[in-house]
């Protein structure tokens, strides 16, 4: 079976030969290298209100996110009476429209709807479309500006004509072609509302009570455009409820390569233009290594547990005695025998099929799965719900550490927190004052990093923990015990990380407000989703900034051999290990709860 | 701060105007210029130039004489997809994929390899003997009761069944609801696993089923009847058969048949699985053609390797076909009258 590792190796060797020329390109429009038409000049001269420092950046940034948090929540609002609208979609309940408007915002694409039954193309095209080309522009932006800060610039740029050049010069041209190339696959562009089509089996759908066959009602739309900044952007929020998956969003495996491609292309370019920027090759390599490495290891565990494992619920199970402590015995130990199961005479050789398509190749599925929680993206091709059990730890992994390539720069952001946090270790083991490119770390930029690394963990355990115990989780979950509490778990992992995917088997849509029986608990979803991902947006951007001025306003210190290196390959092994090891004890735990009590309990029980 | 509003409010207006205007304006000129049919879903048409469906969207086929799709967890609801989202560990992922291979596994090895197991299934379903045990039923019931409930809310004619049963048994009901102070207004649902604990004992060796009759009249009624046989029982109780013959070996069936894809509309089925149907697909042609069935069975064959085509030219998968194109032209060629 070697050949399932063929569409990840072409997958990342093709990505990173291409991340080269785009992150150039990143740097010389994000510094302004270009030379644009005069009309266009003069605009961009009208915009810029001037040199910002972190704290103007920042509030240039954040007054700009609430207007268009106003104006998306507006258009969402307004759906019933706007046009572009032949299916007739009626209005959202208004917690769902609190809830996409903050996941939208925030870069998330956290769908507590599904595209094609609840929004109008007016709604795709002036929300969802919109958001996708701004949201990942805001991400770009605050890295760019991070960067100015790091290597000393006295000002950190203006964020609004940063926000101009991400917009036209970065992704209206990427997502053009990339749309164009999708199109040639077989995504859909049209504004014609549902196709009813007969279905070639007159009937087979069954029969009208007034006897005559059903007619199959296809959804279509402007699919392509969504489709190809949604992956560019690290939006992943699909025209579709189920995505990429959905044929007419990905039609065959050439536009599942394509997209998953798009998925990491821009976080691995933003890596070169570190380099670019900082003038600092070396020691953007060794992160890129780090980076590397963790992202391959998700994608082999991925494949290893879903692709070359078939699915465990429907094998033969031998049977199994486990030694339970129970202080209320008098051996203070109970014995708890699983009978043994016969198997079913299914032939899994492609791995786990459910929840997958087959299109896109047999390992397409796990190795998308990596890649879209490696970023921020949060698409599917195959429902993470479905998932081995222990190949779901890799989209869950990925999102606690949130920091393998990353949302569209966000990602390379949270990166920094690890490296002062790795500097800071390392100093201290060697006796000597951490140092980062030069100016020293100190006791407040510590402060600001923990904040931005400790807001995560929080936002994802203490609501997973309260909806766990409650009716609120208890009774929207899809799966019984571990699983479920793994859809708990994921669902804030995917809110916190601003991923966006979900093990969707979890009931959080309400649909439109005049919905008899929506999720039973969907509103105290809407809302604590929505106010994680606000948090989990924004606090790690403006700490960050934050560490940007301060670091920016220190003098040098002398480059001198007791200077400890950043750009070695030691300092790579002290990166790994303090993501791996930070990682590891703030989200062990959950995960011994969730996907490794499933992989070792009984499997299947109940129902 | 005038600088501000104005740079705010210019970047809300010339944002929403690229991305929600200009971009997918021009790709929509474009679609609809260069890749008409495409840009409009991929519509298949029949030889009149009906559309029939879309190539990239799956729909149903229920007779024997068509390949059938994977199952759907949205019944092929192309207006609102979906997938079951079912883990592994949730029983009703194993309870789907065995009522589906029920009615269609066979032995292999020893002499009876070809043979279905489905007549073995039913004559051990009506012994009613599991694990030393009398009444099948009934144990299934008290083992899912979540599959017994399925069952009732499954069609209205249960619901009314179970109901119908329910008031002729009021004491049978009250006794049991003593026990049940969660329950104050029980649903016939909720007495499912009561309901056919009582049946398995008063009918012992049956299942209710919907079955079509005729009534006085000779009008065709479907009415719920204790039966002995049919694609219900061999469905519903193959996992328990299984659990008291493992050692038996059976033929794997491809998992593409009994696994359900992530969008509910996967239009594809591997190749292998389109050869496990095509006995039952060739031999319904020879009959509704009369031709012989094995001159069909090479024709269709050689049909469906023309079909298959594997993910990125081969470098990503398995052989796949396309149902809905392997469908039509199978009833183009046989079946050209009815087409038109």
């Amino acid at each position: 079976m070697w050949q399932i590792w063929i569409l990840p190796i072409l997958l990342m060797g093709t990505c990173v030969l291409l991340s080269i020329p785009v992150g150039l390109y990143l740097a010389w429009v994000m510094e302004g290298r270009y030379r644009a038409p005069r009309w266009v000049q003069r605009l961009e001269h009208w915009l810029n209100t001037g040199e910002q420092n972190w704290k103007q950046y920042s509030l240039a940034l954040l007054t700009f996110n609430v207007v268009i948090f106003l104006v998306g929540f507006a258009i969402l609002a307004l759906q019933p009476w706007l046009p572009l609208n032949p299916d007739g979609k009626k209005m959202l309940a208004p917690t769902t429209i609190f809830n996409t408007a903050c996941s939208f915002l925030t870069n998330t694409n956290l769908q507590h709807y599904a595209g094609e039954v609840h929004l109008s193309y007016f709604s795709q095209l002036f929300f969802i479309c919109w958001k996708q080309f701004v949201t990942p522009a805001i991400g770009l932006c605050a890295l760019v500006a991070i960067l100015r800060g790091l290597r000393g610039d006295p000002h950190m740029g203006n964020f609004y004509v940063d926000l101009w050049r991400g917009v036209v010069y970065v992704f209206l041209p990427l997502a053009f072609v990339v749309a164009i190339l999708l199109m040639v696959t077989g995504v859909p562009m049209t504004l014609e509302g549902n196709a009813t089509v007969p279905t070639l089996e007159p009937g087979a759908m069954g029969t009208t009570p007034e006897g005559s066959p059903v007619q199959q009602e296809i959804a279509r739309g402007p699919v392509a455009a969504i489709v190809a900044i949604k992956q560019l952007g690290t939006n992943g929020g699909g025209f579709f409820g189920t995505n990429s998956c959905h044929p007419y969003e990905n039609p065959n495996s050439w536009s599942s390569f394509l997209s998953c491609l798009c998925i990491i292309l821009i976080p691995m370019a933003s890596l070169v233009m570190f380099g670019k920027m900082l003038n600092n090759f070396k020691h953007a390599a060794v992160i890129f290594g780090v980076m590397f490495v963790l992202s391959a290891a998700t994608v082999i565990w991925a494949i290893y547990h879903d692709s070359l494992a078939p699915n465990p619920g429907l094998l033969a199970h031998a049977e199994r005695s486990y030694d339970i402590p129970d202080p209320t015995s008098a051996e203070q130990e109970r014995r708890l025998t699983l009978p043994a199961m016969a198997g079913l005479p299914v032939d899994q050789s492609l791995g786990n099929l459910e929840g997958k398509e087959l299109r896109f190749g047999t390992s397409a599925g796990p190795t998308w799965a990596a890649f879209t929680t490696n970023t921020s993206n949060g698409s599917v091709n195959a429902m993470h719900d479905s998932l081995n059990p222990l190949a779901g730890l890799t989209p869950l992994g990925g999102m606690w550490l949130n920091c393998i390539w990353g949302g569209v720069g966000v990602g390379l952001i949270n990166f920094l927190i690890y490296l002062v946090v790795g500097v800071f270790l390392a100093g201290l083991m060697v006796g000597r004052t951490p140092e980062y490119l030069g100016k020293k770390v100190e006791a407040r930029e510590m402060k600001l990093a923990m904040l931005a690394l400790l807001i995560h963990p929080l936002l994802i355990l203490g609501p997973a923990g309260v909806f766990a115990a409650s009716d609120w989780g208890l009774r929207s979950m899809n799966n019984p015990s571990a699983h479920g509490f793994s859809e708990v778990l994921y669902e804030f992992s995917s809110a916190s990380a601003n991923n966006g995917s979900g093990f969707e088997g979890l009931a959080d849509t309400y649909g439109f407000n005049a919905n008899e029986n929506p999720g039973p608990f969907a509103i105290q979803w809407d809302l604590a989703t929505g106010l994680v991902m606000l948090i989990g947006r924004f606090v790690p951007i403006i700490a960050p900034l934050a560490i940007a001025g301060s670091l920016a306003a220190k003098k040098p210190t002398p480059f001198t051999s007791g200077t400890m290196r950043t750009d070695t390959i030691t300092f790579g092994f002290v990166l790994l290990g303090t993501v791996l090891l930070v990682g590891a004890l703030l989200f062990l735990p959950a995960a011994v709860l969730g996907p490794l009590a499933e992989h070792f309990g009984p499997l299947p029980f109940g129902g | 701060m005038f600088p501000h509003l104005r740079a705010n409010l210019f970047l809300v207006a010339a944002t929403l105007l690229i991305s929600a205007v200009v971009y997918p304006f021009a790709l929509w000129g474009v679609g609809q210029t260069i890749l008409p049919t495409k840009a409009n879903g991929s519509l298949v048409r029949d030889e009149a130039g009906q559309p029939i469906g879309s190539r990239l969207i799956a729909q149903p086929f229920t007779g024997d004489e068509y390949f059938q799709p994977r199952p759907s967890a949205v019944s092929y609801n192309a207006a609102a997809s979906g997938a079951s989202n079912w883990s592994a560990s949730n029983y009703l992922l194993r309870d789907r994929v065995a009522r589906i291979l029920g009615p269609i596994v066979k032995y292999r090895g020893g002499a009876r390899t070809g043979q279905l197991v489905a007549p073995d299934l039913e004559a051990w379903f009506r012994n009613d003997r599991y694990q030393g045990q009398k009444g099948i039923v009934a144990q299934w019931a008290l083992a899912h009761p979540t599959l017994a409930q399925n069952w009732v809310k499954a069609d209205q004619q249960n619901e009314q069944y179970v109901a119908a049963w329910r008031a002729q048994h009021p004491v049978d009901v009250a006794q049991w609801l003593r026990e049940k102070p969660d329950l104050p207004e029980p649903t016939s649902a909720d007495l499912a696993v009561l309901f056919f604990t009582h049946f398995s004992h008063t009918s012992p060796g049956t299942f209710p089923a919907l079955v079509t009759a005729r009534d006085m009249a000779g009008k065709e009624v479907k009415q719920i009847r204790p039966v002995q046989s049919g694609s219900e029982i061999q469905s519903t109780f193959f996992d328990m058969w299984r659990q008291e013959h493992p050692e038996v070996d059976l033929e794997p069936v491809p998992a593409d048949m009994v696994m359900a894809s992530g969008s509910g509309l996967d239009p594809h089925i591997t190749l292998q699985n389109a050869l496990y149907q095509l006995d039952r697909v060739a031999s319904k042609w020879s009959t509704l053609t009369n031709r012989g069935c094995t001159e069909i069975h090479h024709e269709i064959k050689e049909l469906l390797h023309q079909h298959a085509e594997a993910p990125l030219a081969g470098l990503a998968g398995v052989d796949l076909v396309n149902v809905l194109e392997i469908n039509l032209a199978l009833k183009n060629r046989y079946h050209p009258a009815q087409s038109r």
